[in-house]
């Protein structure tokens, strides 16, 4: 009797055992619908064998194959494999988390062709079809002309449907696919010479392992590098995994990707895509037939028999990390990726995260720098400081931002206010008893949204009306404290009557397509005041802006999150490279209270490296990463005392073998509540990633064997970036 | 909670702030009133002259913030302070008349 050792999508860390009924091809890789328990789940065969432990009687059968796909390739397993173990997660729960939504549902997919061609056989059934089989005809004459687009009009009515459907089961039509030839992107402006030995270095690379950290100022013309290395390697032969931080804020690689690559060359997989979609982008991958995939942290997944090219765009942007369920690196696991094929690895970044800069600097990433504008005589902006002390804001502004963005409206530019806080105020509290408006559910504050008159917390998505009067006291003059960015739009309304303000924040970007509109209207110039957080801040082309105003940013200065400064930077950086990417000069006002602190004068000189470097230094004497390998557990519950006991019991119970791995006490995370679950940690720290690793392996086994108490769980976070 | 906290004052309006609303939309109006009067104290007479914060919430604040500077008002209240960390009282509007 053959055994199949399935992965199913359960909390455990082993595969389950299911006969191979008689005549069923079950190879390591295919997708099977299994019973467990009451319900039919969707598994992926991890291995076969002849016996099992599990006896004869209680032994249950694979109720079906499934045949809308080819089976998981070993590299795609291999990967899925690595991940499971580097996370620390149950193989059959990080498979799952690897695929595709909708190929985890026992129902098959129905794939949907591009096109369709008549085949020889269909030729001759056409003589044959009676007149009465009207549609089928219709659809056979039609593809008798040549192949057809699936969803042209005449092949998509119901009954055209269902003609298709039968003659395709009949062999009659084939799903066809177009030889599509890439196009050579239109350079905009002459290569630089950086650009172009970037190339050349990476070029030279393709075919064998090698990672590159392309450095490169805003504006330096990275997706122009990207661009051509891609084309090389698809001209090649092979295929190009190609990851950003988000694709619906950077329509400006998309669209130059698709202009390169049209049709089915090239897959967009997010988690926005309807299920389908990206069930087929995934298959058109793992088929072949898409040469590129580009997509946010999800696509690092997809299968690519013939990876020949890794490119990580913004490889500085925190959102590669996903921060709940599996928890990975996109950043991490493309790199491995690359290494694990042998094809060059590119992370690009104006801002590169301390992590990759000290492999660069240490030699294990080789260093490709752009420090100039791509575009002929077009320099970075000016950064310069406005000293808060000696010029306060009056409703969030100084008087010099003011007169600066009055000289804007004046010329007819475009000013640009960067606050990186939505709604209007972060805290509505009661001037009379001290009483602060708070979130139920979490330990934070609630949002004031005056342009919808409601309370919103920021972490658990809770909404309340704004109360009257304050609950402890019953003062009805509550009031906003601190400043967010619909009361700068307030305040610069007040200030700039004939202006047109926009405000662009996740609150006013809500709505589908609502991003692509606002950002044509601004570059069609109908706007002259843009308030906005970091949405504004990601690779946009905006000509008109001259003017970046950056409000108060201090406090991520003194942040306990380590890692705070570092994002500040990337942040101010990113949205000061908005200013002047034309032909017009760019300017760029800090408003602080701390002008001479060391992040502010790197980014007036912008001297990334400088800032790189003093922030090393700081984490290597402090013993934080990247000079320290971290992983925490961390426990929920909604009792914080029952989630600190369980790990309290989990540290007695860890591996006394752990040399150079020092796990500390247990504590509450600093946003203590989520949505009523209080979360506490264990970090655990080693100087050596193998020792960290080996010793977490054996702490899960022993964890996995352990009862929590009550409604407590757990789970590891490897590389954390929350604490 | 007991304690009396009831105050009858007559003034000139001397200081109008424009009409505010707090985050839940309820209209709020500062302004001062001067206040002179001829009051008995220890068997004789005195002249008191004070000048009052005070403030008025929805249809109060709307009525007052339409009134001209110097017009002369009754105002019935109660004293609160100013804020959690002040001992400034504010005298709170209950209910008033033009006078």
């Amino acid at each position: 009797m053959r055994v199949a050792r399935v992965a199913l999508d359960v909390p455990l860390p082993q595969l389950f055992d299911y006969a191979v009924p008689e005549g069923m091809a079950v190879v390591r890789g295919a997708r099977v619908v299994v019973p467990f328990g009451k319900r039919s789940v969707v598994g992926v065969v991890m291995a076969l064998g002849d016996a099992s432990d599990v006896p004869p009687e209680r032994l249950r059968a694979i109720a079906a194959l499934a045949q809308d796909a080819p089976p998981l390739p070993e590299a795609w397993l291999e990967l899925a494999q690595f991940a499971a173990d580097y996370y620390q997660r149950p193989l059959g729960e990080t498979l799952h988390a690897a695929l595709p939504p909708r190929l985890r549902r026992p129902k098959p997919l129905e794939r949907a062709p591009l096109a369709w061609a008549i085949t020889p056989p269909g030729r001759e059934a056409l003589a044959a079809l009676p007149a009465r089989a009207r549609t089928k005809r219709a659809v056979l004459a039609l593809l008798a002309h040549g192949p057809a687009a699936a969803d042209a009009p005449s092949l998509t009515t119901a009954a055209a449907r269902r003609a298709v459907r039968e003659l395709a089961a009949a062999g009659s039509i084939a799903p066809h696919r177009p030889e599509i030839a890439p196009v050579a992107p239109e350079a905009r402006f002459p290569l630089t010479d950086a650009q172009r030995d970037a190339i050349d270095a990476v070029a030279a690379a393709l075919g064998r392992f090698a990672a590159f950290l392309l450095h490169g100022v805003t504006g330096s013309g990275k997706t122009e590098v990207y661009l051509r290395l891609a084309l090389a390697a698809v001209r090649a032969g092979r295929q190009v995994l190609v990851l950003v931080p988000e694709i619906n804020l950077t329509p400006a690689l998309e669209r130059e990707f698709r202009a390169c690559f049209p049709g089915h060359l090239l897959v967009t997989l997010t988690s926005a895509a309807a299920e389908n979609e990206r069930a087929e982008g995934f298959l058109a991958a793992q088929e072949g037939v898409a040469r590129i995939v580009l997509g946010t942290r999800l696509a690092v997944f997809t299968p690519l028999p013939d990876l020949g090219l890794v490119i990580v765009d913004e490889e500085h942007d925190p959102s590669y990390k996903q921060q709940e369920g599996l928890r990975y690196s996109a950043r991490d696991l493309a790199v491995w990726r690359a290494r694990a094929v042998g094809c060059p690895a590119v992370l690009g970044s104006a801002t590169p995260s301390l992590e990759s800069w000290t492999n660069a600097r240490a030699g294990r990433y080789r260093m490709l720098a752009l420090p100039e504008r791509a575009r002929p005589g077009a320099a970075l902006p000016a950064v310069r400081t406005i000293d808060l002390r000696a010029d306060p804001a009056k409703d969030g502004v100084a008087a010099t931002l003011a007169a600066a963005i009055e000289a804007r409206l004046e010329r007819g530019e475009q000013a640009l206010v960067f606050l990186n806080r939505r709604g209007y105020a972060p805290v509505l509290g009661c001037g009379a008893c001290g009483w602060a408006a708070g979130c139920g559910r979490c330990a934070a504050h609630l949002v004031v949204h005056l342009a919808d008159r409601r309370l919103a917390c920021h972490h658990c998505g809770r909404v309340e009306p704004i109360p009257r009067a304050c609950p402890v006291c019953g003062n009805v003059d509550l009031f906003p404290f601190g400043r967010g960015t619909q009361r700068v739009e307030a305040a610069l309304a007040a200030r700039f009557p004939a202006a047109r303000i926009l405000r662009i924040d996740s609150d006013s970007m809500r709505a589908k397509g609502r991003w692509q509109s606002t950002s044509d209207a601004i570059r069609a110039g109908r706007a002259d005041i843009l308030v906005g957080t970091q949405i504004l801040s990601k690779g946009h082309d905006f000509p008109m802006v001259t003017l970046v105003g950056v409000l108060n940013a201090d406090a991520a200065l003194f942040a306990a999150d380590y890692r705070a400064p570092e994002r500040l930077f990337a942040q101010l950086e990113q949205v000061a490279g908005r200013a002047g990417r034309a032909d017009r000069p760019g300017e760029v006002l800090i408003q602080t209270r701390y002008p001479h602190h060391p992040l502010y004068r790197a980014l007036v000189e912008h001297d990334f490296a400088r800032f790189a470097e003093a922030l090393a230094e700081e984490r290597r004497v402090a013993g934080f990463p990247p000079f320290v390998h971290e992983a925490v557990l961390r426990a929920e519950s909604r009792s914080l005392d029952a989630a600190i006991a369980f790990l309290r019991a989990a540290v007695r119970a860890a591996p006394r073998e752990r040399e150079g791995v020092q796990v500390y006490d247990p504590v509450p995370m600093t946003l203590s509540r989520v949505a009523g679950w209080e979360r506490a940690h264990v970090l655990a720290q080693s100087r050596s990633r193998r020792a960290l690793q080996t010793m977490l392996a054996a702490w899960r086994a022993t964890l996995h064997g352990m009862r929590p108490p009550g409604d407590v769980r757990w789970h590891f976070d490897v590389d954390p970036i929350e604490f | 909670m007991p304690g009396t906290n009831r105050i009858t004052l007559s003034g000139r309006i001397t200081g109008l702030d424009a009409l505010r609303y707090t985050p839940a939309g309820v209209a709020l109006l500062d302004f001062r009133i001067a206040h002179e009067s001829e009051q008995a104290e220890a068997g004789g007479k005195r002249q008191v002259r004070l000048e009052v914060a005070c403030l008025a919430a929805e249809r109060e604040a709307r009525l007052l913030a339409a009134a001209p500077l110097g017009a002369e008002v009754e105002i019935e209240g109660f004293l609160a302070p100013r804020g959690r960390s002040s001992r400034q009282p504010v005298l709170h509007v209950i209910s008033f008349a033009f006078v």
